[in-house]
């Protein structure tokens, strides 16, 4: 199962600065985790303990994953995730 | 009420200002009042085209300052509307008031009141630490640019640069949200989850909250806030005392757009404006060390400021003394504030966080640990002030509140740059910026006079609160070395919301109510791009009326729509070049923040960086 990854610019020294990249997982923590095997460090700044972080956003064709079902939304085929760093208020 | 400046004075020609100069020379007299300070008419000090006052003190020489409108040898006619336009905030306004429009309260003035009378303490604290200083100039427009800096970082980064204009989206569908028995309210929610929680009890699918979340909480950053219409349908099906119960439940913050007349009456509300929008105590303990290098460039460089501060008001506050010369080392949490990564990024740093954190060192430390409190008094223990915006009960929980900062510096200037007045005053809500516009009245008053519904979700009260805080930590400085002793500064988005709309508060106090000042002054249409003619002088529209060739209208109402239809005929820059001849106020609205920097007048106040950076406002000599 192939997934597009969009990387926001913080996270791009990790990928070798790609802007996109390819990952496997039928859910989002599994992507994650195959994602931290070819970029190490990836996971821990995305998540912790079990949850995303709250100053990043995860969007599966642009559904935010907080109103699915967070680490554990389900992943199809030919889906593109984005990850998008956003902190709330002001 | 401990005012920092007593026995010192204000000088001026109060009342005799140019025009466009009543609102910035009347708040300034307040605020010197209210920092303990004589006015004294000096009609010496009159100029044609700007401000001059001067801030004599028993310990210096007397600190002479102006306060231009568009600069220094410029000598157009200014007001607070044209310069809305021309700095580009009237566009960060329209962006979500259904187009580019004033704000409708006297901000730009308010603001370079603030920053005009902080440069003079500045000089009076350079000369006391055995510099010269003796003059400081600073701008209307400068104030004004200051006021757009984070938007004008993200709409000229080099990366992914945001492209929002004015009158894109609807007003309506933007909040305040509206119940099913019309009250305007406003919510707060920093966590998904509570706003998940919320819109699926009032019965909204979880995508759509989700897709309502995406916008809503990027709203500080854009000045955005679009919603999906069955959010907005859901509230409005609902009575206010249910919405008001679903927040409860959801654990989101919800405050209705209150009316200056319902802020008069909070029991804070007039010791506010008595005490001005900053609370000082001094400790009486003599502190007598401080640094006895001599001030270099900058009325403050030799001073250091330790902060420790999040999102926009304490951060503004700890740049703006930077920008006097301090030494500002910020407090970030291990790995960095996450504000760093948000885009659009300009050399590996988020454009907006840059512009307010770009004169600073970085120290990395963890403030939940004792050992990361030990560093931080280590750190205080060589500081002149300290600065922060925790969250209330936060400071006394690290151990590093003020009693316990001021043990390890007694000359110490302790500053809090919160959200309400004090813990007692506080409301219960979060100290944010649209909760503190809907709660202090200046939503309404926005509203009012603009046409809008709510307030602005242009960052008003973050950015007005951030400089007077820097105001009072300055003041606060003058005041240590006056006495002698070190001591603490609290100010407010609910004080500085005080200032904003004090004249109307004041009335509103005494039960009067002062119908906003709706100019006689608008944004026109042109051939090629917006117009902003102030016609509020009957010279204005006498000599409006010769140059397009229309009859001498009686009032504004009258010649609005005539001014309407004859202004497509031309170009914005050709009409304007015209009623310059003929000295009728205009300005071109600047709708694409990203034009600004090629703008003759504007660009001599930035700096061509990764991004379009706002120099200081002040310039010393």
């Amino acid at each position: 199962m192939q997934i597009a990854v969009t990387i926001p610019t913080i996270l791009r020294p990790l990928t070798g600065d790609q802007k996109q990249v390819t990952a496997h997982g039928r859910t989002l923590a599994e992507l994650i985790d195959n994602l931290e095997q070819f970029y190490p460090g990836i996971k821990k700044r995305l998540v912790a303990e079990g949850k995303a972080h709250s100053f990043v956003n995860i969007y599966v064709n642009d559904d935010d994953v907080r109103f699915a079902d967070n680490l554990d939304t389900t992943l199809r085929d030919g889906d593109n995730v984005t990850i998008l760093p956003a902190v709330a208020g002001g | 009420m401990t005012r920092p400046l007593i026995d010192c004075s204000l000088r001026a020609a109060f009342g005799s200002e140019p025009p466009g100069f009543a609102a910035v020379c009347h708040r300034l007299g307040y605020q010197a009042g209210a920092l303990g300070m004589r006015c004294e008419q000096t009609e010496g000090l009159r100029t044609a085209h700007g401000f001059s006052f001067g801030l004599c003190t028993p310990f210096t020489k007397v600190v002479d300052t102006t306060l231009h409108g568009w600069g220094e040898q410029d000598s157009r006619p200014v007001s607070e509307m044209l310069l809305q336009a021309a700095s580009g905030l009237m566009s960060v306004h329209g962006r979500a008031a259904g187009g580019a429009r004033p704000l409708g309260v006297d901000y730009v003035s308010t603001l370079a009141s603030v920053l005009a009378l902080q440069g003079a303490i500045a000089c009076a604290v350079g000369q006391l630490r055995g510099g010269r200083f003796d003059r400081c100039d600073t701008s209307l427009y400068a104030a004004a640019l200051l006021a757009v800096g984070q938007y004008l970082a993200d709409a000229t980064a080099p990366e992914d640069a945001e492209h929002l204009l004015p009158g894109r989206l609807f007003a309506d569908d933007q909040p305040p949200f509206v119940s099913a028995d019309g009250v305007r309210f406003e919510l707060e929610a920093l966590e998904a989850g509570p706003w998940l929680r919320f819109w699926e009890a009032a019965g909204v699918a979880r995508e759509v909250a989700g897709a309502g979340w995406r916008s809503f909480q990027l709203r500080y950053a854009k000045a955005i806030a679009p919603q999906p219409a069955p959010l907005l349908a859901a509230v409005a099906a609902l009575p206010y005392a249910r919405v008001y119960e679903l927040a409860g439940e959801s654990g989101i913050a919800l405050c209705p757009v209150r009316t200056l007349a319902e802020r008069a009456r909070d029991p804070d509300a007039a010791s506010l404006l008595a005490q001005g929008p900053w609370a000082f105590s001094f400790t009486g303990r003599p502190g007598g060390e401080w640094p006895a290098t001599a001030p270099g460039k900058l009325p403050l460089s030799g001073l250091t400021v330790v902060e420790s501060c999040r999102r926009i008001q304490g951060p503004l506050a700890g740049h703006l003394l930077a920008s006097l010369g301090a030494k500002v080392i910020r407090i970030e949490p291990p790995g960095g504030d996450s504000l760093r990564g948000m885009p659009p990024m300009a050399g590996g740093c988020s454009a907006r966080f840059d512009a307010l954190n770009r004169l600073k060192m970085v120290i990395e430390i963890d403030l939940k640990s004792s050992a990361g409190q030990a560093q931080l008094k280590a750190l205080v223990r060589d500081a002149d002030v300290f600065l922060h915006n925790w969250a209330p009960g936060k400071a006394a929980e690290f151990g590093l509140d003020k009693g316990d900062l001021l043990q390890v510096q007694p000359a110490l200037i302790y500053a809090y740059a919160g959200g309400w007045g004090s813990d007692s005053d506080a409301p219960g809500l979060p100290g944010t910026d649209f909760m503190a516009q809907a709660w202090t009245g200046v939503a309404s008053r926005i509203a009012e006079a603009s046409g809008a519904r709510g307030g602005t979700l242009f960052t008003a009260l973050d950015v007005l609160g951030g400089a007077v805080a820097a105001q009072g930590i300055t003041a606060a400085l003058f005041g240590r070395f006056v006495a002698n002793a070190g001591g603490a500064v609290y100010t407010s988005l609910a004080g500085a919301a005080s200032l904003l709309c004090g004249d109307a508060l004041e009335a509103a106090v005494r039960g009067e109510d002062l119908s906003p000042n709706v100019a006689a002054s608008a944004v026109f249409a042109t051939a090629d791009g917006l117009l902003a003619v102030d016609c509020s002088r009957g010279q204005s529209r006498v000599r409006l009326s010769s140059v397009l060739g229309l009859p001498i209208a009686a009032d504004f109402d009258e010649l609005a729509p005539q001014l309407a239809q004859a202004l497509l005929a031309k170009r914005a820059e050709d009409w304007l070049r015209l009623f310059e001849e003929a000295g009728i106020p205009a300005a071109l609205v600047i709708e694409d923040l990203s034009r600004l920097p090629l703008d003759a007048l504007a660009s001599r106040s930035m700096s061509a960086g990764a991004y379009a950076q706002v120099n200081s406002p002040w310039s010393f000599t």
